[in-house]
């Protein structure tokens, strides 16, 4: 999975080192001290079906990335789509928000990284569908090539990162 | 014949030096006479003789020519649809496979009551590339008269070869047939089909495997936009085949209503008189037009319709698509509709109800994939029937011969499954808990996302092994598929 080279690698280094630190409380369970010196986790609110059996799989992978998730089942996804202006060709099944920004499906943490360094000028990034092989959706039945897109408030769409099968 | 310009502005896609109709029968036959490349494609339509069918279907990878550039088909004898095949009840079949692709396939004949085994409708049959294999079966004399499926069927390449081209109608003559009013009525075998642009560029829109592939070329036969005819007066019986490896069409005929006759096994009791038909891949059902309005033209359209429930996850379309345009041409005295078809008994009350649970699920080893350890088998992201992937050597379901039995499929996914049942067809009980008004013989319903439904099939006269799966044919291939063993 090739996402797109980050411009700025020293700049986007900097913002890691708080998510990364954050990773190190959260997989080796960490002491008081280690808590209180770590800087804060990004918030991110994830919102799905109960009935979807992959959206946790996203969820455990942004974890792992050093966001904290809240992991929120509401009944209706669509709700939430409209509020946050994802436009319906670029739907999959979860949607997310972080930092004011909208994430649709299975987008890659490293994107979710480079949108809040770079701050584009978008309402959020989505991954329509559900590729196999995109976070989440490992399988041993293959992988397939996808693109994540920038969408604004208009609708207008972008492409913001390729990744190779 | 076609209207290239309507479908510019439907396929949206950015598609350049959109032609003529490019890959249908009509596009074959101009690529002999232009390009001398291709094998020369064969009869449009192959027939029994004398009770006797003959046939041999050749499944090839055919270059060809698709809107936005060359690309490779997938046919049967260079054509895709492949030829028409009509038989009769009761007649003996006998049909040879020759497999000059790269990969294995194998032939599955939908619909068809026939055993399951041996030469009959066993898709646990491999034809290796190269190989060849003759399906031989006979129907029974009363085998209802019906609108049925050829297709391959190997397991992990059905979607790929069915979303590629391969795949044709078999008509079977009979008892729907000998009815005055249906037999005065000119007919046409619609074989719906999508293909992949030449540039594929939906897939990184997001229709890709797992809701099941579509593509924005929606051809009718093989043809963007063909023209049906129909006399003032007269009666079209439209015999529609969803041949798509995931799209589900939402069928409406421009100033007419459809009377349906026919579902997916044959004849229903009653004629009934609809504004809109849900076809989902697999199904079929025929339609009776009556050429009853101001003499013009008319569109076929298939109108936006949401597969994952309402979240909108696929859809690509948000307006209507032009199919087919339906003609008026002359007039003939005014063809009655029939009244009544042929009874569809009830059958037996069931032995016992059994439960199938569909839905996307991170299989066994999705810890091991997540930490780079997995790989194996059917690890990770796929489709489970009560939890379990498809696995060619595991009996799922075990049932005796002659008993009747109620399943109950829930669709327990954020997206629509069409769930078909080899060999024996069945009847919808109920859907979402609300009574079927009619009984009508199916072997594909759709279950939308989240609904449950009850279906009665009765497994008569033949035993073995055969499958049940999810006809979103790539859903079938990322393991929505159970082994049924009839003893």
């Amino acid at each position: 999975m090739n996402s797109t080279p980050f411009r700025g690698h020293a700049r986007f280094l900097g913002l890691l080192l708080g998510v990364g630190a954050a990773a190190a409380v959260v997989s080796g369970g960490g002491s008081l001290t280690a808590r209180a010196s770590a800087p804060a986790l990004m918030p991110v609110t994830s919102y799905r079906s109960a009935s979807c059996g992959c959206c946790k799989g996203w969820v455990q992978h942004m974890r792992a990335n050093g966001f904290a998730v809240r992991d929120v089942v509401v009944a209706d996804v669509a709700v939430i789509k409209r509020r946050l202006g994802v436009p319906t060709r670029l739907a999959s099944c979860h949607t997310a928000e972080v930092a004011g920004f909208a994430l649709e499906g299975h987008v890659p943490a490293a994107d979710v990284k480079r949108l809040l360094q770079k701050r584009p000028q978008v309402a959020g990034l989505a991954l329509p569908g559900m590729p196999l092989g995109s976070p989440g959706m490992e399988s041993a039945y293959g992988k397939e090539a996808f693109t994540v897109m920038a969408f604004t408030r208009t609708g207008a769409i972008s492409s913001f990162s390729q990744h190779a099968k | 014949m076609t209207t290239p310009l309507r479908r510019r502005q439907v396929l949206g896609l950015g598609l350049a030096g959109l032609g003529t109709a490019v890959v249908g029968p009509l596009l074959w036959d101009r690529l002999q006479h232009s390009a001398a490349r291709a094998q020369p494609a064969g009869a449009a339509r192959l027939a029994s003789r004398g009770g006797v069918a003959d046939l041999e279907l050749v499944a090839s990878a055919t270059p060809g020519t698709l809107p936005g550039g060359p690309a490779t088909l997938l046919t049967y004898n260079g054509r895709s649809p492949g030829p028409l095949l009509e038989v009769n009840a009761g007649d003996q079949v006998r049909l040879r496979l020759r497999n000059d692709l790269q990969e294995p396939t194998n032939l599955h004949f939908h619909g068809l009551h026939i055993p399951p085994t041996g030469t009959g409708d066993n898709v646990f049959l491999t034809v290796p590339p190269g190989g060849s294999t003759t399906y031989a079966f006979k129907l029974a004399a009363d085998h209802p008269a019906g609108l049925f499926y050829v297709h391959p069927h190997h397991h992990g390449h059905s979607a790929d070869q069915v979303f590629g081209g391969l795949g044709g109608a078999l008509v079977v003559r009979g008892d729907l047939d000998r009815i005055p009013e249906v037999g005065a009525a000119s007919e046409s075998v619609l074989v719906l089909k999508d293909f992949a642009s030449a540039s594929g560029q939906e897939a990184a829109m997001g229709v890709g495997r797992m809701l099941g592939r579509e593509g924005p070329l929606l051809t009718v036969n093989g043809e963007l936009n063909p023209a049906l005819a129909i006399p003032s007066g007269g009666l079209l019986r439209l015999r529609l085949l969803n041949a798509s490896n995931a799209r589900i069409y939402r069928l409406a005929l421009e100033g007419h209503r459809m009377v349906l006759i026919a579902t997916d096994g044959g004849a229903i009791a009653t004629p009934e008189s609809l504004e809109e038909l849900l076809l989902a891949p697999g199904e079929r059902a025929d339609v009776l037009v009556q050429g009853n309005q101001t003499p013009g033209s008319y569109r076929l359209r298939n109108l936006p319709y949401q597969r994952s429930g309402h979240m909108g996850m696929g859809q690509v379309a948000d307006a209507p698509q032009t199919l087919a345009t339906l003609n008026y041409a002359g007039s003939v005295a005014t063809l009655p509709l029939p009244k009544t078809l042929i009874p569809v008994p009830s059958q037996p009350q069931p032995e016992r109800t059994r439960r199938f649970s569909l839905a996307h699920a991170m299989g066994m080893g999705m810890g091991g994939m997540q930490h780079g350890m997995g790989g194996m088998g059917s690890g990770g992201m796929g489709f489970v029937i009560n939890g379990q992937p498809f696995d060619p050597d595991r009996i799922d379901t075990r049932v005796s011969l002659g008993s009747t039995e109620d399943w109950l499929i829930v669709n327990d996914d954020v997206m629509d499954h069409p769930f078909h049942l080899h060999v024996n067809p069945f009847q919808v009980i109920s859907r979402a808990g609300r009574p079927e008004a009619q009984r009508r013989w199916k072997d594909t319903v759709l279950v939308k996302a989240g609904e449950e439904v009850r279906i009665r099939v009765t497994f008569k006269d033949f035993t073995g092994r055969t499958v049940y799966h999810c006809h979103n044919l790539d859903h079938e291939d990322l393991g929505l598929m159970g082994v049924l063993q009839i003893d």
